[in-house]
């Protein structure tokens, strides 16, 4: 277990520098337009990239979709964000669906 | 910090403090269970501070990797911070260095998902920026430390039902988002090609990959669309 420690001790600086530095170096940089325009389409491709394996596969393999607890509480969450674009409700009411689809899938 | 700035960070907050406690506590389960001590646990919730890296430490570390495999690996998975870091930067321009090093500490995926939205419709403030921050970091530690100490009693049902507070989470944010078709796009792009690393069993060179190519791609649909219109006119 000493190794652990250290590698916990390195990898956290590692992060931390990461994350600080890009920040840090991202905010001084004046961006042409063109950088702008990528920069402000990284968040949905993010959204996206998180997404795609959480509501479609499970342990690396492709989920059918009438056996997918996930996807079938994506589409009420989905309807529900577009409507209300409140976070908190959005969240809420898919959870609550998740639990209730889980009963049956 | 005034209480409405301080009120929204941790409203807006809410959300990923529910995802992250089941999240934390099971990581602590994990660990313990694994034989690592509850103060190293603790150590590697509250200094490295990402979900899917401490996993991976942990199995590899765990696995008998050797100890600058396990970082240079680990690392790696956390290169995609630098891409969050530089999208963010012009929005925290007018923050002083001391303040952005302070933000930048807690900049996981998910407080990376709600401030980009956040920063489309006004400039962060620090009064809801940290609470916000730091009310995610506490229900992490608080996750992992009670995870850590009480093992394997938590609820399947409800821990099994707090796993889907991720994805509904970034399912709002994306419709709380610009709503065009280059927007989704980006989206689409960036799932498919995550999706299709991870059967492939790439891992997080997924996630990288999807979210490169799921801008420029949104990007360029962008400037077909803004081209079409200036020749219209």
């Amino acid at each position: 277990m000493g190794w652990l420690f250290w590698e916990t001790v390195a990898i956290g600086a590692g992060t931390y520098l990461i994350r600080a530095l890009s920040l840090s170096g991202g905010s001084r940089i004046r961006w042409p337009d063109a950088a702008k325009t990528w920069l402000s389409f990284v968040a949905p491709a993010v959204l996206g990239a998180l997404l795609g394996p959480l509501v479609f596969l499970s342990g690396n393999h492709w989920v059918p979709l009438l056996h997918n607890p996930t996807w079938m509480a994506a589409v009420p969450t989905v309807i529900v964000g577009a409507v209300s674009r409140n976070l908190l409700l959005t969240v809420a009411v898919g959870v609550g669906c998740f639990a209730l689809i889980r009963q049956f899938v | 910090m005034t209480r409405p700035s301080i009120a929204k960070g941790l409203r807006d907050a809410l959300p990923i403090i529910f995802a992250y406690f089941p999240v934390g506590a099971t990581f602590g389960v994990i660990a313990t269970s694994n034989g690592v001590p509850w103060l190293i646990v603790f150590l590697i919730s509250a200094w490295v501070y990402a979900g899917s890296a401490q996993f991976m430490l942990l199995s590899l570390a765990l696995s008998g990797t050797s100890p600058v495999s396990v970082i240079v690996t680990t690392l790696l998975v956390n290169l995609r911070h630098f891409l969050y870091g530089t999208s963010l930067g012009p929005a925290f321009s007018k923050w002083s260095e001391a303040q952005r090093w302070m933000m930048a500490f807690g900049l996981t995926d998910e407080v990376y998902a709600v401030t980009s939205s956040r920063v489309q419709q006004a400039r962060p403030v620090v009064g809801y920026q940290i609470p916000f921050v730091y009310s995610c970091y506490g229900s992490w530690l608080a996750g992992t430390a009670v995870g850590a100490t009480i093992g394997k009693s938590v609820p399947v049902a409800v821990s099994d039902a707090l796993g889907f507070a991720l994805p509904a989470l970034f399912l709002a944010l994306l419709m709380a988002g610009k709503r065009s078709l280059s927007y989704f796009v980006a989206a689409m792009v960036g799932a498919l090609l995550a999706c299709l690393a991870d059967m492939a069993q790439l891992g997080n060179v997924g996630m990288v990959f999807g979210a490169v190519v799921g801008a420029t791609a949104g990007t360029l649909l962008e400037k077909r669309r803004i081209d079409r219109q200036g020749v219209r006119h």
